[in-house]
């Protein structure tokens, strides 16, 4: 199971931090990024990967910027934070999170998200070490290669180096290739003296 | 708890040791005595409301007024933005360096990927050195002038040249991540590396490192949130004034 994320905005920093301290109790969910203003919106979408986005309905005064949130994540993805109890308006949003809610309630709409999320994640029962395939793959990391070589080493596409990489990343929990390396030789993938003569 | 300047400056400390290395960082030292905020910044000439507000924001991660950061002149921030790259370098970097230098010396069986990770850091190190640098040299020196042009009266076309051949934005999308082998380092030894016998060393390690991150974190928001902003506004106002000519 991955950690749940989320990016919040809300102009007030009572709602704000109000949500971060019900997130928190959460396990293994957090808020990546938060937004007080419209103009910090689009900054936050473009550059991280998050699984929901918990935004003030006010966003839907932005028209433009709403259009650019529904391109860029699903309907499941979003989360509007209403504070009227007319909620006949927001068919956008997968869940709505009520000013008037209780903890107990909140938590149970963002656990049942994040759930489903999870569910819905391609690998959901690989174990956290890697697979013989993605211990190939490493090894040539380790060793130096770029991702054009190891794809004609082992004859596949560069995409699915690409692919085995991210999945290494996200299950040993190291992103750079000299940190893949002491990963490798720690565990005995290759041997200390084979990067020495690279 | 957010301070304010006639919170005296002992009772800073005890209330987050972690705060010294920011002190430290304006030239105010221990030995207070019941000296508040406010009297210790006046005797050490520095602004009291700049630094009651880099404090606090250090403090407190959800406390980042970065409209009222935003106010304060830019020869400020990146005086202070180029004392915490000091802070790595002398004092944060060499202190980590020494725990990697005794976890190698006092390991037999595994001083093979001890002296791995020491070159790992090595490398960090000199990213680390690199990244500062051109912040030092290219970046922040371009940001006073931007902002001396925007004081001026008269926009100079001297500076217009300079905005054409560099701007804020350029530095925002070389500004490289810096974190990222910092990540690897916390995870290998959290995760993966043998535990040696002394196991204090490494809990120091650990320690130093979750310090050093979190210090980079503070540091890069307040270029990415109050720096760079700032500037972009700043650029943005000279433009209109230059193209009314």
């Amino acid at each position: 199971m991955r950690a749940t994320s989320f990016i919040l905005y809300s102009p007030s920093y009572i709602i704000r931090k109000g949500l971060i301290s019900i997130i928190d109790k959460m396990h293994d969910a957090h808020i990546t990024n938060q937004a007080d203003s419209f103009e910090e919106i689009p900054e936050l979408i473009e550059t991280k990967e998050t699984d929901f986005l918990l935004l003030d309905t006010n966003i839907l005064k932005s028209t433009n910027l709403f259009k650019e949130i529904k391109n860029k994540y699903g309907k499941n993805q979003l989360i509007a934070i209403s504070n009227s109890s007319n909620n006949q308006n927001l068919s956008d949003f997968a869940e709505i999170i009520n000013l008037t809610d209780s903890q107990a309630e909140i938590l149970k709409k963002l656990n049942q998200l994040s759930g489903n999320k999870n569910k819905l994640d391609t690998a959901p029962n690989i174990p956290d070490e890697i697979s013989k395939r993605e211990a190939d793959i490493l090894k040539e990391i380790a060793l130096g290669y770029s991702n054009k070589e190891i794809a004609d080493k082992l004859f596949i596409s560069v995409h699915t180096v690409v692919t085995h990489r991210k999945n290494i990343t996200r299950k040993l929990g190291i992103k750079t290739a000299p940190g893949l390396t002491i990963y490798a030789i720690i565990n005995k993938i290759i041997d200390i003296n084979d990067t020495e003569a690279n | 708890m957010i301070l304010t300047k006639n919170i005296k400056m002992a009772d800073v400390i005890h209330m987050n040791y972690h705060t010294l290395s920011v002190l430290n960082r304006f030239g105010i030292v221990l030995g207070f005595g019941d000296k508040t905020i406010e009297e210790t910044c006046k005797e050490k000439n520095v602004d009291v409301n700049f630094f009651l507000e880099i404090l606090n924001a250090f403090i407190d991660k959800d406390y980042f007024p970065k409209k009222h950061l935003q106010t304060f002149s830019v020869g400020l921030i990146t005086e202070y933005l180029s004392k915490t790259h000091a802070f790595y370098h002398q004092v944060k970097v060499p202190e980590i360096e020494s725990l990697i230098n005794e976890m190698v010396d006092s390991c037999y069986t595994q001083k093979d990927t001890l002296i791995l990770l020491k070159r790992f850091f090595n490398d960090y190190k000199q990213e680390l050195l690199n990244h500062t640098q051109r912040e030092e040299e290219v970046v922040y020196p371009y940001t006073l002038s931007i902002e001396k042009a925007f004081n001026q009266e008269k926009i100079d076309t001297s500076i217009i040249e300079l905005m054409e051949t560099y701007s804020i934005d350029i530095f925002k999308t070389e500004h490289d991540d810096i974190e990222e082998k910092l990540y690897d380092l916390k995870n290998i030894i959290i995760k993966y590396l043998p535990q040696p016998k002394d196991v204090r060393l490494c809990n120091r390690l650990i320690q130093e490192l979750f310090i050093l991150e979190q210090d980079l974190n503070d540091h890069s928001r307040i270029e990415d949130k109050v720096l760079v902003p700032k500037i972009r506004e700043m650029e943005k106002m000279i433009h209109q004034r230059f193209a009314k000519y």
